[in-house]
């Protein structure tokens, strides 16, 4: 019994690792797109190094950091946003809409499974050139960096881990939107927007006045990087921790639950009407 | 020469008429595009103000002075995307074959490509945001005189034709190569490097940053120039670089489209 489940489990994640091995495959077709996309997230953490090196020309604390901590941020955000806010699920709605999806929901493999061996490839791509960024980017701005205290390191990949899945269930809501709709860009570039300045390289969310901050936090857009940051620097307190797990692991339960009633709605209603 | 303008404009209108009709019957999703724009502008707004209430300087430039390049790049991103959104859709075109049809119309290709779908929400945006930053601008503690005002006019209308020049590069370089989505938001990112003055970058970007992709020549020289500071380039320079640049452009579409193979057609 054993053995065979251990065959089975091997045939089955032989058949994922398929998937992944074609989607990076399907991601590399047109090179250049990627290469653009690469050096666009480049970019930006190339726009927000300069500015903060600016402004520390002149001061040694700005918003209670200092330069180490803030260019930390940065570099960490950035990282971060490669594993956690990178995502293969962008045309999912128009697969939905246009009745492609029937072709996935036919075949003898899990849908979900699909989709999650998909994302994952996804983000080890982004990963792999990010750290090469990351790098370049060092030799160029050579700061000195925070490194977070040794007992934290566990708690942070566990968050990491959560963040990923919040993501990636708030990616899976934007495409059932194809179930009734062809225009899911719209929530999805408020999103886009909401979480440039909530888990944004240009700045943390604590240099934001409180009531702002407040709002924020009754969002699950603080766990989507800058928690994972803020422990990283060692700016989360015992009593935090727990806290902050309970409520990442909420926002995964409830948005997890949506997704399936959603789902379940979006299937029934659903005709093919594109194929 | 007029009577073909007025053509143009004419067909122009029709586009432009067609878009905001397209624009209502989507509302529910331009509303969130809407109000996408309404809180990155405010956020990126707060930053700046926030930043003024913690340091006097920024680079070689005070606070005030900061905020004023934000809001011409505000304005020249804006009003970029509201005559040249058709750009975004030229992939689209290339990929699935009808550009064919593009051409065979008795209209430049070029100006259908590139206007062809005028951006509804940037035309509605730009208006409260135009006069929200001559507020502002009011407000600060900036000298600015009428011959400033002038050049700085003059020197939106260079930096305009600059990106006029860049859509029709990335729209010759998406015949070439069908990767224009990519070259656009490239475009976009590194205009976005003009949100604060460019001398602040490091060098070889910061030179890169004026004579290769020139948006210190699009945003930093006219900001400088209303502030009445010494611009870091001259004003010739910065024409010279817009006229240049929009001859190279027309030059590679003209042909680009000689290598147009037709082929997904």
């Amino acid at each position: 019994m054993k053995l065979s489940f251990g065959k089975f489990s091997k045939a089955v994640m032989y058949k994922y690792w398929l998937i992944a091995q074609l989607f990076w495959q399907d991601s590399l077709v047109y090179r250049a797109s990627f290469l653009m996309w690469r050096l666009r997230s480049f970019t930006s953490t190339l726009i927000s190094l300069s500015v903060w090196s600016a402004i520390y020309q002149h001061q040694s604390q700005v918003f209670n950091y200092s330069q180490p901590a803030m260019l930390s941020y940065i570099f960490l955000t950035a990282i971060l946003h490669s594993l956690i806010l990178s995502t293969s699920l962008h045309s999912l709605a128009n697969e939905i809409y246009s009745g492609q999806i029937s072709f996935n929901l036919l075949k003898p493999i899990n849908f979900m499974g699909m989709l999650i061996s998909q994302e994952l490839a996804d983000k080890a791509i982004n990963i792999i050139f990010a750290i090469g960024e990351i790098n370049l980017l060092y030799l160029i701005f050579k700061p000195s960096f925070i490194l977070p205290p040794s007992n934290t390191i566990l708690i942070f990949i566990f968050w990491v881990a959560l963040g990923i899945i919040i993501h990636f269930i708030i990616n899976l809501l934007f495409g059932t939107i194809g179930f009734w709709s062809p225009d899911s860009w719209g929530p999805k570039f408020l999103f886009f927007m909401l979480i440039e300045f909530t888990a944004g390289k240009l700045y943390p969310l604590d240099i934001l006045p409180q009531i702002i901050q407040k709002i924020i936090y009754l969002t699950p857009f603080p766990y989507l990087s800058y928690a994972q940051t803020q422990l990283f620097l060692g700016k989360v307190n015992n009593n935090q921790f727990l806290q902050t797990t309970l409520i990442m692991i909420a926002w995964i339960l409830g948005l997890g639950l949506i997704y399936k009633l959603i789902w379940k709605n979006g299937l029934r209603n659903y005709t093919s009407m594109g194929q | 020469m007029l009577s073909r303008l007025k053509i143009y404009y004419k067909i122009w209108k029709i586009i432009a008429i067609n878009t905001w009709q397209e624009t209502f019957i989507n509302r529910g999703s331009n509303i969130l595009f809407m109000t996408g724009k309404i809180i990155r502008f405010s956020m990126s707004l707060l930053f700046l103000f926030l930043i003024k209430g913690q340091l006097t300087q920024l680079g070689d430039y005070n606070t005030d002075q900061i905020i004023v390049f934000f809001l011409t790049y505000q304005f020249i991103d804006v009003l970029t995307q509201v005559f040249y959104r058709g750009a975004y859709n030229f992939r689209d075109k290339i990929m699935q074959g009808s550009f064919d049809f593009t051409l065979l119309k008795p209209i430049k290709p070029l100006f259908q490509s590139l206007t062809g779908k005028p951006d509804i929400n940037d035309a509605i945006f730009i208006i409260p945001t135009t006069i929200l930053s001559i507020y502002l601008i009011s407000t600060l503690n900036i000298e600015i005189t009428l011959v400033s005002i002038v050049w700085y006019i003059l020197l939106l209308i260079n930096a305009f034709l600059i990106a006029t020049a860049f859509h029709i590069l990335i729209l010759s370089l998406g015949i070439l190569t069908t990767e224009i989505n990519g070259f656009i938001w490239l475009y976009r990112d590194l205009t976005s490097l003009g949100r604060f003055p460019i001398n602040i970058y490091l060098e070889p970007l910061r030179l890169a940053l004026f004579f290769i992709v020139p948006v210190g020549m699009m945003i930093t020289i006219p900001s400088e120039v209303l502030l009445n500071l010494k611009p870091t380039y001259s004003i010739i320079t910065a024409f010279f670089t817009g006229i240049s640049l929009l001859w190279i452009s027309l030059r590679l579409w003209n042909w680009s489209l000689k290598q147009y193979s037709s082929a997904s057609s």
